[in-house]
């Protein structure tokens, strides 16, 4: 139950993460933004050749200009919805420093998950000043406050099952020596399946049938829609990224129960 | 308190031939061992004690520890701390106990303590006031008002292990759990890590399990000694009667500033342990004849110094290691 100690609790933690970050902030920064915008940039060479300098050419149903905003909208998603990493995680496990919070009367996944709130209102601010970047050089054209406002929720929303999904990878520590593999090729797989690489009008129409019912489409192709002013049924994608979250806590809470009984508290 | 029954933790890894070879050869067939860390171990201990775990290094000490505060989970047997079963990590049960690892901080790296004790006084909602007068208090005791702001990373291994203390305490906890808190510690800072401690439990009358591997530590905190060896309990009592294992003989010193003569006939029958250059001998004295014996020596040769050891325990401990089955006898 939501008291005025557990909110101090979850606030006091968030303080505490905002100090760890601020200690190493040039390194959050380039960590933050480094990523997202190599991985932009390689979009944006890719696009650029691929037209070959043609404004009229459409791919897909997409001019040059408005593939360059998809990826600019995807760009500025990555940062609101996905920056927050599970990599402390899984070694704070292999490395048996998860002990210390194993004592406190705190739980370990709301301490993680405090620290994710907190990174994400750090990600918020890098985000607008990025989107503030891009609207000013002129490549983002005219905004639309209403559709910004709603992908903004929307990506907070993708934000959740993105830690989840991490969380759970971190768990795996208590039975793989290294995490970062399954966190690349879950990396790759969404990239491809989600529309961060190719919108997904750009599939064959049987691939997009079957991808409706996973969660892919709904982390980067849609928010890119809803922040590009196009208006979509929320439905669909509140319902099927609910239930996939939804199977991501059991999954999650599985995981930590078993591997609990694995854990050796490594190097005490 | 505390008490286990039959409490036993098995661990299980795989051999690995070294290089490649035997990476590869591990990818496909892994041979795997089960090995008992604590094997069938029965305890009690009573409120307000404080009680020592000893043995050699993997004898099993913190494998005991983490099961005691519930960090990890029993292979099979029995273990309750104050009524809590700890694996099951009830917060009532975290409430009341605290950990402090001499090998491993607890408090946050990059920041400064005095925020990780903020942190922990929401985890463990202390009232500001009681917080405010704890904190004053401790670090008045230990010395360190002045290092409460600065970065954690930035302390010494004295500094930091003070602090650490101060986290694990500021809720005023029912049971504490000292895995090696003076590791690789100065002596001043030892000693004054052991009288805070020592004055801790005389205030607060908490229950303190120690593991250590410096007597000093054992002869000045604890009353009780478990020996733990290969997993299982060699000796459970008094500091007292552990000094005695060996029989109540004390060792004592005679130094001198000129060779001695070996044969001469007053270390006759006294199993003298002379060093090389026969300035220096340790005798065992039984406890009755200390006074007489020593006394004829002093008469009757030139002595410039002598002692009896300071820490007896450190002999017996050392003895032990080495044969285990003196034990058993």
């Amino acid at each position: 139950m939501i008291s005025l100690k557990w909110i101090d609790k979850w606030w006091q933690t968030m303080k505490t993460a905002w100090s760890n970050y601020m200690t190493y902030r040039y390194n959050l920064f380039l960590q933050v933004v480094g990523p997202a915008l190599v991985f932009f940039f390689i979009k944006y060479n890719l696009w650029n050749s691929i037209y070959d300098g043609d404004l009229e050419l459409e791919i897909g149903g997409y001019t040059l200009s408005s593939m360059i905003q998809y990826h600019i909208w995807g760009f500025i998603l990555t940062m609101l919805a996905k920056g927050h990493h599970a990599v402390d995680l899984g070694q704070e496990i292999r490395l048996g420093r998860i002990s210390s919070y194993l004592i406190y009367p705190f739980n370990f996944w709301e301490f993680h998950a405090a620290s994710f709130v907190a990174f994400q209102a750090y990600q918020f601010i890098v985000a607008l000043i990025s989107l503030a970047f891009f609207y000013y050089t002129g490549l983002l054209g005219p905004l639309n406050i209403e559709a910004l406002a709603l992908g903004i929720l929307y990506a907070q929303f993708i934000s959740i099952f993105w830690f989840i999904l991490q969380f759970a990878t971190g768990l795996m520590a208590f039975w793989l020596e290294e995490t970062w593999i399954l966190r690349v090729i879950l990396e790759i797989m969404t990239a491809f399946l989600s529309g961060a690489f190719f919108p997904l009008e750009i599939y064959p129409q049987f691939i997009q049938n079957i991808l409706q019912y996973t969660p892919f489409p709904y982390l980067t192709y849609y928010p890119i829609k809803i922040f590009m002013g196009e208006e979509l049924s929320l439905w669909a994608p509140i319902l099927t990224i609910s239930f996939w979250m939804a199977l991501g806590i059991i999954l999650n809470y599985l995981l930590w129960k078993r591997g609990l009984k694995l854990y050796t508290a490594a190097g005490m | 308190m505390i008490t286990t029954n039959s409490l036993t933790k098995n661990f299980k890894s795989y051999k690995k031939e070294p290089g490649l070879r035997g990476s590869i050869k591990n990818i496909f067939k892994r041979e795997y061992i089960t090995k008992p860390a604590v094997e069938g171990f029965d305890l009690n201990i009573k409120k307000g004690e404080i009680v020592a775990l000893l043995g050699p290094n993997g004898a099993g000490k913190t494998t005991l520890m983490k099961m005691f505060t519930g960090i990890i989970v029993p292979s099979s047997g029995q273990v309750q701390v104050m009524g809590h079963e700890p694996y099951k990590r009830n917060k009532e049960f975290r409430k009341k106990i605290a950990l402090v690892m001499g090998q491993k901080s607890q408090l946050w790296w990059d920041i400064p303590a005095m925020d990780s004790l903020l942190l922990l006084q929401k985890y463990y909602e202390i009232p500001k006031d009681d917080f405010d007068q704890k904190i004053k208090k401790m670090a008045a005791l230990l010395n360190v008002e002045e290092l409460l702001h600065i970065h954690v990373r930035k302390l010494s291994l004295g500094e930091r292990m003070k602090m650490e203390l101060m986290a694990s305490l500021i809720h005023s906890p029912d049971v504490i759990f000292l895995d090696e808190p003076t590791i690789g510690l100065d002596l001043i800072a030892q000693e004054s890590i052991r009288s805070f401690i020592r004055e801790y439990h005389k205030n607060n009358d908490t229950t303190i399990i120690i593991t250590s591997h410096y007597m000093a530590d054992v002869q000045a905190l604890c009353e009780r000694i478990v020996l733990i060896i290969d997993g299982k309990k060699g000796y459970d009592g008094t500091l007292k009667s552990f000094e005695n294992i060996l029989g109540s003989e004390k060792v004592v010193t005679f130094v001198y500033d000129t060779k001695q003569d070996p044969t001469d006939a007053i270390w006759q029958g006294l199993d003298a342990k002379w060093d090389n250059n026969h300035q220096q001998v340790d005798l065992r004295l039984p406890e009755k004849k200390l006074r007489e014996i020593t006394s004829q020596i002093l008469i009757q040769s030139p002595v410039i110094d002598f002692h009896t050891e300071k820490l007896p325990i450190e002999r017996v401990m050392k003895v032990l290691m080495e044969n285990p089955k003196i034990l058993h006898k």
